[in-house]
């Protein structure tokens, strides 16, 4: 374990049931490969992320936090992405403001039928939280 | 006098209304604290100088179906504009006595002006100076260098909604360019010192919810996430990290609702700059959306709300 | 707590790439976890026997699986520990295949992987709560949007099943583009005497309630319950009188009208019956052309109709009809020739489409079914096809197959040789897709008994030269420049979804593709359903689709309707909104922000006014849960809590 916690940081998604989700098993029906260190967390739309768990989980251990919706207009709730976007689009830029990198915390949005663009971003965002490196390094020791 | 006017303005409505609320004099001379009065006699107690500094609209929600008069300086205004924009009150039920500002004090600087000595006497002269007597002798103060930062910078003298004024409308001379500059001089740090910066301030946090109690747009009340199990957000420990989500579900909670009236500050035991973050949504909430909170009664907070094609917010890539 | 965790290996699918018994072993450590076990098959009928048998013999109260997607076996499972006793909501999955061993090669990374994302479903399945669903009446009405073959079956189906059905077309006639056709691939029936019929039965039916020239303007509600403004938009003739003579279409001085049905082969009057089969056979005005409209003065129509029909300041009404279920049957459209430049777009009188060419040869079309060219109205004798016009094209945004042009133009080149004997036509073609019944026969036939030359190559440019059009091409079977002197091109052009597909995707709550397509619930199992409820897809709407296919999904759409409807009740889904009313401090947030008006506020006997849900409307999105700042009303199943504990579960340790 110890091994892998060296290799990985934590990362965790929240990614809406009706497209990401499903964005993210067609992704994996596709079998594209993609680094392992993301955590999935489902919940019915993005409208649902209250900003706070990002927050929540950037202070208590998390190295990023990606958040994934129906593209605007094709919310199976109709609006849900759109209080999102606003809402996470505030979080974003309070972000830096706390001295948290707002590269930490991604928001986008994928279909049902984009494991490509799935994959991509897994990756990418992966690629990018590993090169600001762990968030909480100097923090490990307070209890 | 300003006083007197307002005593007549109130006694004017008096009986219109179920309760009134205004100032009178605190339990020293350098504290003013809230009156409500329900008997015409009562009238008579209460004063009108920068001792004032208590945002009375806080009450209100919790007088949503009383009739109630109100006493508010600009400042103070915001909320009700705020409160009508989220449905909190029934504007019909609010008679507003608005008065126009110059300033009121901290009373923090004050006593720090006089090394925290007993106040016996404190007075104010017409071109805000200020004359404390304590033991040790008299000292003339400025308002200006004594008045909670809110004031340096209002742009709000005059009272934006009220159905009777008391004094002469005041334009505000500061520029509106002041009233963020300290938090886009706050943005020219690091991210690590920021973040230092934070973690020094809220680590001092005693967890005495004083600055959610006076803030009156928190309205959740005896319902704060902070203190119940379902939700179970944070928990009782004393760590930096439970006391940094608890300032972080203030200020989200407030995002783009926040009047500024820095009641939350004012109540701080520990100096926690609270007000801040707040004010750092508010300002991306304007860039983005063009939205002020406290404003304009037609607008919707802009959180509660979406256009379909959002302009100002771009796409993020990796 | 007794939680019991199932690891599924599906065959090798996660047991190649994780240690499931790693997972076995470290899952067994987790607080609250009693039982854990890895099975071959946890979805088969032995693997779920072990699931019920385990929660029997181990006392479980909270089960785990760790397999597939949830999207997959959800449901299985859930009926699963239902039947065990427990309830359905004591049930998490771990997605440990299409998340975790299909994406990752390392195995070691992968076991962890699995192992956290166990771990993070026993911390939910210990937070759930048991969630009862309530049933609810359902209004045995079904909705058809579109009224084409894939509609006019549907809407049949139904109806004879002994449903009340609305049959909703936007234009003047049902019957779609399958009324425009003149033969059909591969037996060359005659497409209208097909149809026809079909079309007499749905004007006839007396359970169907046709609205023509209608479109939806709004759909509330959910399934069993939805609300529907119906636009009727106006025709400026009264429908209840006009017999459908057509005195005013002869009389109608204003001659050069857009004649939609005909895609403009030709012009036709500004009040006019589209086509001598049109269903309902109603005239209708087209306030663009008619004189009256443009020139304020005319009246001719007014005066010649024997029925007094004509109503000029007739305006759209809108009716509101409510309805159970709903089939989507909108059908497609074709790319306009002007996005295909190289083809002339749309310059040359003498380069058409396939559904213009249908129009020339058909019969009863504009020019009696006599083939003649556009432009000087004389018989071609060379006629080149161009399939794919469009299609399988990266550049222009279609990378797909339009699915039916290789047998249209087969048949429409067959068709060429009858009626013009002495003619030629050439085909330029990318592959040749037949893989239909009797269709590989039918494109060798055109090639065998009728000489139709087929060239394999794509065109890269088409220009006038005289009378004749220049078709260059390449032939890639001989690797040589091709050239054919035409006197006629008819382009396969791609099929498109519809322009307003978004929108009425929007309006139901569907998902579509990125070319406009509607989504199907799952490709291979779930064709004709959608993720929305009660809402079913027929024919092209969803994909290019030749008649046999469309009438198919009609059908299977119309007998999803019939099941659906087989019950008088519905189980609500019990993951709704849910107001604590001790903690609300009806500061009514969330009344504000719900996108189904699912919140109204109440007051209590006490004065106080909260927010309170009504479930049947709630739809389960959970913008409420995150609007409230005093975590008052939850999201059943999704709650702050339980995706806390999912949070903390990779966080915190």
């Amino acid at each position: 374990m110890s091994d892998v916690a060296a290799r990985e940081l934590r990362i965790v998604g929240f990614l809406c049931n009706w497209c990401s989700y499903g964005g993210a098993d067609t992704a994996g029906v596709s079998r594209f490969k993609q680094p392992t260190d993301l955590r999935i967390i489902r919940v019915p739309c993005s409208g649902r992320v209250d900003p706070l768990f990002i927050v929540k989980a950037l202070l208590n251990g998390a190295d990023g936090v990606l958040v994934s919706g129906c593209h605007p207009r094709d919310c199976h709730y109709t609006d849900g992405n759109f209080y999102a976007r606003r809402r996470l689009e505030m979080l974003k830029r309070l972000l830096p403001f706390l001295g948290i990198d707002e590269r930490r915390f991604h928001y986008t949005w994928i279909s049902a039928s984009e494991g490509g663009k799935w994959q991509q971003t897994v990756t990418d965002f992966t690629k990018r939280v590993h090169e600001l490196g762990p968030l909480h390094a100097k923090k490990e020791a307070t209890p | 006098m300003i006083s007197q006017r307002l005593r007549e303005a109130i006694a004017g409505v008096f009986s219109e209304v179920d309760v009134a609320l205004a100032y009178q004099q605190g339990f020293d001379k350098l504290h003013a604290t809230p009156c409500f009065m329900t008997m015409p006699e009562e009238i008579n107690k209460l004063i009108w100088n920068p001792l004032c500094v208590h945002n009375l609209t806080s009450y209100l929600p919790s007088l949503k179906k009383k009739k109630v008069a109100v006493v508010v300086k600009g400042c103070d205004s915001r909320t009700i504009v705020q409160f009508m924009q989220e449905g909190l009150i029934n504007r019909e039920n609010v008679v507003i006595i608005g008065i126009p500002c110059n300033g009121v004090i901290s009373v923090n600087k004050v006593l720090h002006e006089t090394n925290h000595e007993p106040i016996e006497d404190i007075t104010f002269g017409e071109n805000g100076e200020i004359t404390v007597k304590t033991l040790k002798g008299e000292k003339t103060l400025l308002l200006s260098d004594v008045c909670p930062d809110k004031c340096k910078t209002c742009q709000y003298p005059t009272p934006i909604v009220y159905d009777r004024l008391v004094g002469d409308p005041i334009t505000s001379d500061k520029s509106p360019d002041s009233v963020y500059a300290d938090i886009k001089e706050f943005e020219n740090k690091t991210l690590e010192e920021r973040l230092q910066y934070w973690e020094q301030e809220f680590d001092r946090c005693i967890r005495c919810y004083a600055c959610r109690n006076a803030c009156p747009m928190c309205i959740c009340q005896d319902s704060c996430i902070a203190e119940t199990r379902d939700p179970h957000w944070i928990s009782q420990r004393a760590t930096l990290s439970e006391k940094f989500m608890f300032h972080m579900i203030h200020a989200l909670h407030l995002a783009g609702r926040c009047v500024e009236c820095g009641e939350c500050e004012r109540a701080c035991p520990m100096g926690i700059p609270v007000n801040k973050l707040k004010r750092k949504i508010n300002l991306d909430m304007k860039e983005l959306f063009g939205y002020e909170p406290g404003i304009d009664p037609e607008d919707k907070p802009p959180l509660y709300t979406f256009k379909v094609d959002e302009v100002t917010i771009k796409e993020h890539k990796i | 707590m007794r939680v019991g965790v199932f690891i599924c290996h599906c065959g090798n699918n996660i047991a190649g790439t994780v240690d499931v018994a790693k997972v076995a072993e470290e899952t067994r450590k987790l607080p609250g976890v009693v039982y854990a076990t890895t099975y071959m098959y946890t979805c088969s009928e032995p693997g779920q026997e072990e699931i019920k048998k385990a929660i029997k013999n181990e006392n479980l109260d909270r089960v785990v699986v760790s397999a597939c997607s949830p999207r997959m076996h959800e449901l299985t499972f859930r009926r699963t520990v239902e039947k065990a006793g427990l309830n359905r909501y004591f049930f998490e999955m771990a997605n440990i295949r299409e998340h975790v061993s299909w994406i990752g090669e390392n195995k070691e990374l992968n076991t962890n992987k699995a192992i956290e994302a166990v771990r993070m479903a026993v911390e939910k399945v210990k937070q759930n709560k048991p969630l009862y669903s309530s049933s609810f009446k359902i209004n045995k009405r079904v909705l058809v949007i579109g009224g084409g073959v894939a509609g006019m079956q549907a809407a049949l189906d139904c109806a004879d099943g002994g449903l009340e059905v609305l049959l909703v077309e936007k234009s003047p006639s049902v019957g779609g583009m399958m009324a425009r056709l003149d033969k059909t691939f591969p037996t060359i029936d005659c497409s209208i005497c097909i149809l026809g019929p079909k079309m007499v039965d749905v004007a006839q039916h007396d359970k169907i309630k046709l609205y023509a020239y209608s479109e939806i303007d709004e759909i509330k509600g959910y399934v069993g319950n939805y609300q529907i403004k119906i636009r009727k938009k106006a025709t400026y003739v009264d429908w209840t009188k006009c017999t459908g003579c057509g005195t005013c279409m002869e009389k109608c001085p204003s001659k050069n009208s857009y004649d939609h049905f005909n895609f403009g082969v030709a012009p036709t009057r500004a009040i006019n019956i589209p086509f001598p089969q049109a269903i309902p056979k109603k005239a209708k005005i087209d306030p663009d052309y008619c004189r009256q409209f443009v020139k304020g003065k005319c009246g001719v129509c007014a005066k010649v109709c024997p029925t007094k029909a004509i109503d000029y300041e007739m305006q759209d009404e809108v009716i509101t009809e409510e309805v159970g279920a709903i089939i989507v049957s909108t059908g497609y459209s074709l790319i306009d020739i002007e996005r295909l430049p190289e083809y002339g777009g749309g310059r040359y009188p003498d380069v058409i489409t396939g559904i213009q060419y249908e129009r020339i040869l058909n019969a009863s079309g504009p020019t009696s079914g006599h083939i003649v060219r556009p432009s000087d109205h004389v018989e071609p004798k060379t006629v080149v096809f161009v399939a794919c016009a469009g299609s399988r094209d990266k550049s222009i945004g279609i990378p797909y197959c339009s699915n039916f042009c290789c047998m249209y133009i087969a048949k429409q080149a067959i068709l060429t040789k009858d009626h013009v004997p002495d003619s030629q036509s050439y085909v330029f073609y990318m592959d040749i897709r037949s893989p239909g019944k009797g269709y590989d026969e039918f494109t060798r036939r055109a090639q065998e008994e009728y000489g139709v030359k087929y060239i394999r190559g794509r065109v890269s440019r088409i220009y006038p030269k005289g009378n004749k059009m220049i078709v260059k091409g390449a032939d890639t079977l001989l690797g040589t420049q091709v050239e054919v002197e035409a006197d006629l091109v008819v382009l396969g052009t791609a099929v498109i979804s519809n322009s307003d597909a978004g929108h009425m995707a929007e309006k139901l709550h569907i998902s579509y593709d990125t070319f406009g397509f509607y989504v199907e619930s799952h490709p291979k199992l779930r064709p004709v359903e959608t993720n929305t409820s009660g809402v079913f897809l027929a024919g092209a709407c969803q994909g290019p689709k030749d008649i046999p296919a469309s009438v198919c999904q009609g059908s299977a759409a119309a007998s999803k309707v019939q099941a659906l409807f087989s019950k008088d009740m519905l189980e609500s889904d019990p993951a709704v909104a849910k107001v604590n009313i001790n903690a609300c401090v009806g500061c009514l947030k969330c009344v504000k922000t719900c996108p189904f008006q699912a919140i109204k506020e109440k007051e209590l006997r006490d004065g106080r006014v909260v927010a309170d849900v009504i479930e049947t409307v709630c739809a389960g999105c959970g913008v409420c849960t995150s609007t409230c700042p005093c975590g008052a009303i939850q999201l059943q199943h999704f709650t702050d809590n339980q995706l806390l504990a999912e949070v903390n579960a990779i966080c915190l340790t």
